[in-house]
């Protein structure tokens, strides 16, 4: 096993892998050599760079099989909820039913990266009318309509309102061709009134109680619904387990971001952590493993640390960044420029932090689910963010906008002033389509020119 | 001994030489861009060295930037043109604290504190509008040279509304226009004035003067003024705008040459100019 954190490719992974006993006795059912996602058509691995340790491994082969495990668990029977747009709410409902797994179709959206757009998905989703000026999230679309990537869900679960335009309009296409949409809405989260009673969300946000009352309302139906598909009336004693549960993925998640972020020098690449984030969302289909999966993640990230390693020099420039990409190599480029990840916002805060305890779990989820970022104004968020900057140290911003993304066109803008303002970091925004490739240049050219303009900084103080 | 400054740009390259002192320009050149652009970097930076009777061997350090930079493999280093942009038009205006690039493919905005130090910059480059080589089309389309846009559209009357940012509908536009008979004049001056409201746009209202006009567009003829009267600020244009980047990246090759002396250190190929170790 490779001791000094590195990032490797995956030629050099599969190498280690097949050189080193370090493997045998420690691999899960899912485990192996990352290579043969490639022969699963993601050949996007082949131009991506990995953290070269076995925790890393894990969550990798944890997070390709996915596939594998939802059509295990349409065979052993249990029901599949297909759960969209919320982020982080509805699964926790839906994991505290037995015999059922949740799982975001809108995962699709990172398809025609990892495949390199060799699938039809989007060309699928080009012949229905949506076409590239929405959301690539519009690959979802494709996959129903292929059967492919993931088995048709028994019910689907969609929350609408404050959410993007896009993702709704691209929902109902998928309900226009037969597959029915339980519909639940979130409002968008506003201020409460002077004469409005008010109430803490997670996050430090707050909304009226009128808010969080409506939302209960629509969970409720939503577990009304999941207990007909499911044959089991849900009780609030099984919700509080399903929610105690969560809580301990995400505060794995927490530490791990904690350590991450506040570490000397970087223990973990941006893009093992972009991907150990988005587990906290659904879980990859195994509520259980996957807190092995980040526990492991975590553990190795600890000894490292400990041990006073890391991938850069203590130089690297601290960057703090917002949304997701679409394209998973530009997570590899703001290493290769020289920066480090020391802080994220990737519009799902909602669902890394902890769900309250010390209320009734119907309503501490309703408050979690408004205290979700795109339910919310991109003040909220540039608050939360300019927050973390705080605490995390960050030297500059990087907002990442997904072509085609519609729930707030300009919210890059309020937040990169927001953050100008308050922290006085230099902010670039970068657009990241699926692929990045013919462009590739010119985001080098943008983040190396972030990391230099630090380093300037710096050395003028 | 010398220091130069390579940028590789998407229309054109350009060279610089600076002497020991890391400030006095001696030599300087460009010529357009093609296929095999670092055989043609390779070429001017021979033609330079030549017109100025000095050797490569004169040469203490090479930094390369622009778009192309990394073609360049016998440069020591690459830094961005963000950068380079910033160190060379602070040696032509001290004081400078915003600077408008507009190149042949690209467009810049970057902001410099009360130190001339880069604090924030953003970048045009994924489209052609307000750049350079929209007001080629454009010029193409009312059949003159580029150079010739900004003399006739000092003659404009009254100024055409080129509403469309983008440069193939901007194109479609002036079809359309020049149907309906608009002057050339008028086509002419409204297509500058678009392009400066892009980059009124670019700069998002936070403008803090000095403001220095460079790149390659500061050259034509009228640009600088329909920026200012878009910003209804006063515009310097750099001394040499085409050559900023690449005087810029001669500065910090010296800058670099010079702290790893001071700290008696060598200056190995790929040593980081701004920490000045590696």
């Amino acid at each position: 096993m490779i001791e000094a954190p590195l990032q490797i490719s995956l030629e050099a992974w599969d190498e280690a892998y097949e050189s080193s006993g370090a493997f045998i006795g420690r691999e899960t059912c899912y485990g192996g050599s990352l290579g043969r996602h490639v022969k699963d058509g993601n050949t996007r691995l082949k131009h991506l760079l990995f953290d070269n340790s076995f925790a890393a491994l894990n969550l990798w082969n944890f997070l390709l099989t996915e596939e594998d495990r939802l059509y295990r668990a349409r065979y052993e029977g249990k029901i599949l909820v297909g759960t969209m747009k919320d982020l982080g709410t509805v699964p926790v409902i839906a994991y505290a039913f037995p015999d059922v797994v949740a799982f975001y179709p809108d995962g699709a959206w990172w398809i025609p990266c990892l495949m390199e757009a060799d699938e039809e998905l989007l060309s699928i989703a080009d012949n229905l009318g949506v076409n590239d000026s929405f959301c690539p999230v519009r690959a979802m679309l494709g996959a129903f309509v292929s059967g492919e990537h993931f088995p048709v869900p028994d019910i689907l679960v969609c929350s609408v309102g404050a959410t993007c335009d896009d993702f709704s309009a691209i929902a109902q296409r998928v309900e226009g061709l037969g597959h029915p949409l339980l519909w639940w809405e979130i409002p968008h989260r506003r201020e409460p009134g002077a004469r409005e009673a008010a109430v803490a969300l997670p996050g430090g946000t707050k909304a009226c109680v009128d808010q969080v009352e409506a939302v209960m309302v629509e969970l409720d139906r939503v577990i009304c619904a999941l207990s007909d598909k499911a044959g089991v009336k849900l009780t609030d004693s099984m919700l509080s387990e399903s929610i105690v549960h969560a809580n301990k993925v995400r505060a794995c998640l927490m530490e791990l971001r904690h350590v991450v972020f506040t570490a000397k020098t970087a223990p973990l690449p941006s893009l093992e952590l972009l991907v150990a984030e988005m587990m906290g969302l659904h879980y990859c289909s195994d509520r259980r493993e996957v807190l092995s999966v980040l526990s492991g993640l975590l553990e190795t990230v600890k000894r490292r640390v400990d041990a006073g390693v890391g991938f850069q020099g203590p130089e690297a420039v601290k960057v703090f960044w917002v949304n997701p990409v679409a394209d998973l190599r530009v997570m590899n480029m703001l290493e290769e420029s020289g920066g480090r990840i020391c802080g994220t916002e990737y519009l799902f805060t909602h669902a890394l932090d902890l769900i309250p305890t010390d209320l009734p779990a119907r309503e501490a989820l309703a408050r979690v689910a408004l205290a979700d970022p795109m339910a919310g104004s991109a003040l909220d968020r540039a608050a939360r963010i300019c927050n973390d900057i705080e605490k995390f140290k960050a030297e500059a911003v990087i907002i990442s906008r997904i072509p085609g993304a519609s729930h707030c066109a300009l919210e890059g803008e309020v937040i990169r002033e927001v953050v100008a303002a308050c922290k006085n970091v230099p902010v670039l925004e970068i657009d990241v389509p699926s692929m990045c490739d013919t462009f590739q240049e010119t985001l080098q050219t943008r983040l190396g020119a972030l990391v230099e303009t630090v380093r300037e900084q710096r050395k003028g103080r | 001994m010398y220091y130069a400054g390579v940028d590789v740009g998407s229309r054109t390259i350009k060279v610089a030489v600076i002497d020991e002192t890391g400030r006095q320009g001696i030599a300087s050149g460009i010529c357009d861009q093609g296929v095999r652009q670092a055989a043609l970097a390779h070429n001017l930076f021979d033609q330079v060295l030549t017109r100025a009777k000095i050797s490569r061997q004169d040469i203490l350090r090479i930094v390369a930037t622009g778009y192309g930079r990394n073609a360049v493999e016998w440069a020591d280093t690459t830094v961005t043109e963000i950068t380079c942009q910033a160190y060379g038009v602070r040696q032509q205006v001290a004081d400078v604290r915003t600077i408008i690039d507009i190149g042949g493919q690209d467009s810049k905005v970057i902001r410099l504190d009360e130190r001339g130090i880069v604090y924030d910059f953003v970048m045009n480059d994924r489209c052609a509008a307000g750049t350079g080589r929209f007001l080629e089309i454009v010029a193409q389309r009312l059949e003159m040279g580029i150079n010739d846009l900004g003399g006739i559209a000092e003659t404009a009357v009254r100024p055409s509304i080129i509403s469309s940012m983008c440069a193939v509908f901007a194109e479609t536009e002036i079809v359309g226009l020049l149907a309906n008979e608009e002057s050339p004049a008028d086509l002419a001056a409204g297509v500058q004035r678009a392009v400066a409201k892009r980059m009124v746009s670019m700069l998002g209202g936070r403008i803090n003067g000095p403001v220095v006009f460079t790149g390659g567009v500061a050259l034509i003829p009228g640009m600088s003024r329909a920026l200012s009267d878009a910003l209804d600020r006063t515009i310097v244009i750099a001394d040499t705008p085409q050559t900023t980047a690449a005087l810029g990246a001669a500065m910090i090759a010296g800058a670099a040459t010079e702290r790893a002396e001071r700290s008696n250190r060598p200056v190995s190929a790929g040593a980081h100019y701004l920490e000045g170790i590696r």
